[in-house]
């Protein structure tokens, strides 16, 4: 009995430890699906911008002294700057010249590698650790379980930067032509938009939300320069969810932090990787354009 | 000839092994690949294996390394080259990691993370150039012939090609399983080269590498690609003092082509005929 | 005479507006048929709906004496339908040559390992594709361009490429969609000369869709006219030409469009 209860109880503070990892997977791959819908290229220098925000926060931190407020501030608004700087000197020439999607993929596998090298070169390949400014006490629940005010500090967070994004892609004029973008981007352009701006913002909110991410990754795991390649996982959650949907990129990533915490939990740590890439395997097979994707037909 | 330049020598026959492989699938099949190290690991594994612990001549054992990886490669393809686009290139990622973590964990066969050592040294220097010069000849043959210009078909328009009568998956997945092959067998070399191969040796940088080979040479070009093999294989020995940046100059030189000349050094043009417009030009 | 191809109330709509609604009609064995209509009647859907590219959702094609409506579009292709396409899909960068070549090897195999060596019948089948496609070039007026990059060719010549990559698969049934979009006067009346002598010595099935009445009326003895997705008229030219609906169509496209 006692060790069914204890068997419950290791359950139920593994889903919630999911839950917050897939969350803040979430802020990732939704930052990369919302470029994705836009421009049809998967941008591998997202990882950048998240390792951007980290560090932004830390220099913030430790370097100026600021608060918690003010140092996020900077990281959301320095990430955003960095991806709109990274759209216009790499993409941008490429995207304006040639429909070659492959091309942009390409240099974004380049940007990638630059701004990880940049970190390693000038700041140096070490861990750091940010200052506990983000309570990581554990919280009992309901006498249940018990998991960390930071687990749920960045469910929390994850939340309401996603809910504000709805509202921004819901409520807005700008929100509006995104969408009208992510039907065809031509024809927004058509209709008057401009599309370069409209371009820079949906890279600064994509780069802004995969600096709340980077946040919560470095205090999950530490900051080094190579801490981008857990984009992975969010792009892995991107495909099962189907490439290019908010929704589908949202639910990929609970279903990736809950199977890599619960076989944390129940298996063990070192499969965990494991368990992300035989889903990716398990979705291509069963569903290949992801569980929310719609196969797109080319005009003839 | 000196022990050092046999062994550069060495190096690039196996890079332009495993660059042709990707060539042929980046830009002949304009399939874009982020996990192409993994089947090197896989050739290099399974060749180490088979001479060590089952004392397989070094021959066979190679041609069987090849053979794993295409195998392996077959059963990828085959669900994702049916999607278009990126899915690939992200489940590409994702299996090349998922390889690399299975070779790191399965400790009984592959002996962890710390690497197998005690290969045979087989790759001598005969042995990297007469495999080069084959493959690189079956190379040539093969996009000269009906497979290499419905690989382009499908590259430049799939729906063109499917509506003149192309399996534009089927010819996908013999691109992806032929260039699985020379990256395998690249990987077999490079174990008997060096004579100890560790899982972290195929990460992703690696496979980074081999598709700005292909890219810097100009996709669409196999000359361009034993070019570009050539000038990174040898611009890495140089920087090699100062290597902090060479991933800096990999990265910046893939942005940099991409923007400016986003067709390689060669465009899609071979070595001969991209100097007869070179001199027609010129007078 | 028997049909080559039957369309029987061929439906298909995309997000709820009917892009083609409950077509049916057949075209006879060695016939030149024009389908015709105004802009976005739903012509080229109708193409894409017997190539594979679209499944209907409603509705049966038969070719040949055979059910093709449930096959993939490369396997209706090797049934013996070729076409062309209203926006070019020519391989830009590859030579002239080459663009009928990777069609015409397509009925000219040979095997994977006399692909790598060169060896066995290599020599001589490349030669057949190419001989093949050198005549079939010859045929359209571009011989003396075949090393020429097909980009760079002019609009008009670009269209007969087309048609000869088509020709190269050696198809039963020729669809050819709007060849005569972008041409001059003078080139359409060329093209109108092309099209009808293929016609007379390949033995072929033709369809052309045509957006200009006047080229169709004059060398296609069989004429359907859609419109709105809906096949609103059939019949010889002289038949379609007085036919109400067709006249209503006619101008009130034009009454949008000026």
């Amino acid at each position: 009995m006692k060790e069914v209860s204890h068997g419950l109880e290791t359950f139920l503070q593994q889903v919630i430890n999911g839950l917050s990892l897939g969350s803040v997977y979430a802020l990732i791959a939704v930052g990369y699906s919302l470029v994705y819908s836009v421009l049809l290229f998967s941008n591998f220098a997202h990882g950048g911008f998240l390792v951007v925000g980290g560090y932004a926060c830390y220099a913030a931190l430790k370097v100026l002294g600021a608060n918690i407020w003010v140092a996020s501030a900077m990281s959301l608004v320095g990430a955003g700057i960095v991806a709109v700087v990274t759209e216009r000197l790499a993409y941008k020439p490429i995207r304006e010249r040639t429909n070659v999607t492959l091309y942009l993929l390409i240099a974004s596998m380049g940007m990638s590698i630059v701004i990880e090298n940049l970190f390693v070169i000038f700041v140096g390949g070490r861990f750091r650790a940010l200052p506990p400014v983000i309570p990581t006490s554990p919280v009992s629940l309901f006498g249940l379980a018990t998991t960390s005010a930071f687990d749920l500090l960045s469910l929390v967070a994850s939340v309401v930067f996603l809910g504000a994004l709805q509202i921004f892609l819901l409520r807005t004029k700008w929100g509006l032509a995104i969408r009208a973008a992510a039907y065809d981007l031509r024809t927004a352009g058509l209709m008057g938009v401009n599309v370069n701006l409209l371009v820079s913002i949906v890279f600064f909110v994509a780069g802004a939300l995969a600096a709340v991410g980077g946040i919560f990754l470095s205090v999950r795991y530490t900051l080094y320069p190579q801490l981008g390649g857990i984009t992975i996982k969010a792009f892995v959650a991107a495909v099962i969810g189907g490439l290019g949907s908010l929704p589908g990129a949202v639910v990929g990533s609970i279903i990736l932090g809950l199977a890599e915490m619960l076989t944390a939990g129940f298996i063990s740590s070192q499969l965990r990787d494991l368990v992300v890439f035989s889903l990716l395997v398990v979705t291509l097979l069963v569903k290949p354009s992801g569980l929310f994707g719609k196969n797109v037909s080319e005009k003839v | 000839m000196s022990g050092y330049t046999e062994g550069i020598i060495i190096l690039l026959c196996i890079n332009a092994i495993a660059g042709m492989g990707v060539s042929l699938l980046t830009g002949f099949a304009g399939v874009f690949s982020l996990g192409h190290a993994a089947y090197m690991a896989l050739g290099a594994y399974t060749t180490a294996i088979l001479t060590v612990q089952y004392s397989m001549h070094w021959l066979p054992a190679i041609v069987a390394g090849g053979i794993v990886a295409m195998i392996v490669a077959y059963f990828i393809g085959v669900p994702t080259l049916r999607l278009m686009g990126d899915y690939f290139a992200i489940a590409s990622l994702g299996l090349g990691e998922a390889i690399r973590l299975i070779l790191e964990n399965w400790q009984s066969v592959t002996r962890g993370a710390r690497g197998y050592p005690g290969i045979d040294p087989y790759t001598t220097l005969p042995v990297a150039v007469g495999a080069f010069l084959i493959l690189l000849i079956l190379m040539f043959n093969f996009i000269n012939s009906r497979y290499g210009r419905a690989c382009k078909a499908c590259r430049d328009d799939y729906i063109a090609a499917s509506l003149l009568g192309f399996n534009t998956a089927n010819i996908r997945i013999l691109a992806l399983v032929l260039s699985a092959f020379y990256c395998g067998v690249a990987g077999a070399l490079l174990g008997g080269f060096l004579s100890f191969i560790q899982p972290v040796m195929f990460d992703m940088m690696k496979s980074t590498e081999l598709t700005a080979v292909v890219v810097f040479g100009g996709l669409g070009s196999m000359s361009g690609t034993l070019l570009g093999t050539l000038v990174i294989t040898l611009v890495t020995e140089l920087f090699r003092p100062i290597s902090q940046y060479r991933m800096l100059i990999y990265g910046a030189v893939l942005v940099i082509i991409m923007v400016i000349r986003p067709e390689g050094i060669l465009g899609n043009r071979e070595l001969p005929s991209f100097f007869r417009r070179f001199l027609r030009r010129d007078s | 005479m028997a049909a080559i191809i039957e369309l029987t109330n061929i439906t298909k709509t995309f997000g709820g507006v009917r892009a083609v609604d409950a077509i049916s009609f057949s075209v006879e064995r060695g016939e030149l048929a024009g389908l015709i209509g105004p802009n976005g009647a739903g012509k080229t859907t109708v193409f894409n709906l017997i190539t594979g590219v679209y499944d209907p959702d409603q509705g049966s094609i038969v070719f040949d004496g055979e059910d093709i409506t449930p096959l993939k579009t490369y396997q209706v292709i090797r049934k013996g339908i070729a076409r062309t396409f209203q926006n070019l899909r020519l391989f830009q960068r590859s030579t002239v040559l080459e663009n009928v070549m990777t069609a015409a090897q397509n009925g000219l195999p040979y095997s994977f390992w006399e692909g790598v060596t060169h060896l066995g019948r290599w020599r001589g089948v490349e030669r057949k594709i190419r001989d093949k496609s050198m005549d079939l070039l010859a045929r359209v007026g571009l011989a003396d361009r075949a090393l020429q990059e097909a980009g760079t060719l002019p609009y008009g010549y670009q269209r007969r490429l087309e048609i000869a990559r088509a020709l190269s698969l050696d198809p039963k049934l020729l669809l050819l969609d709007e060849p005569a979009a972008g041409m001059n006067p003078e080139e359409v009346y060329a093209l109108n000369d092309l099209i009808t002598a293929i016609h007379r010595d390949f033995g072929l099935s033709i369809i052309v869709i045509e957006h200009h009445m006047d080229l169709v009326m004059e060398i296609c003895p069989h004429i359907v006219c859609m419109n709105f997705g809906a096949k609103i008229a059939e019949g010889g030219p002289e038949a379609i030409q007085r036919h109400p609906e067709v006249l209503k169509a006619y101008l009130g496209d034009e009454e949008e469009t000026a």
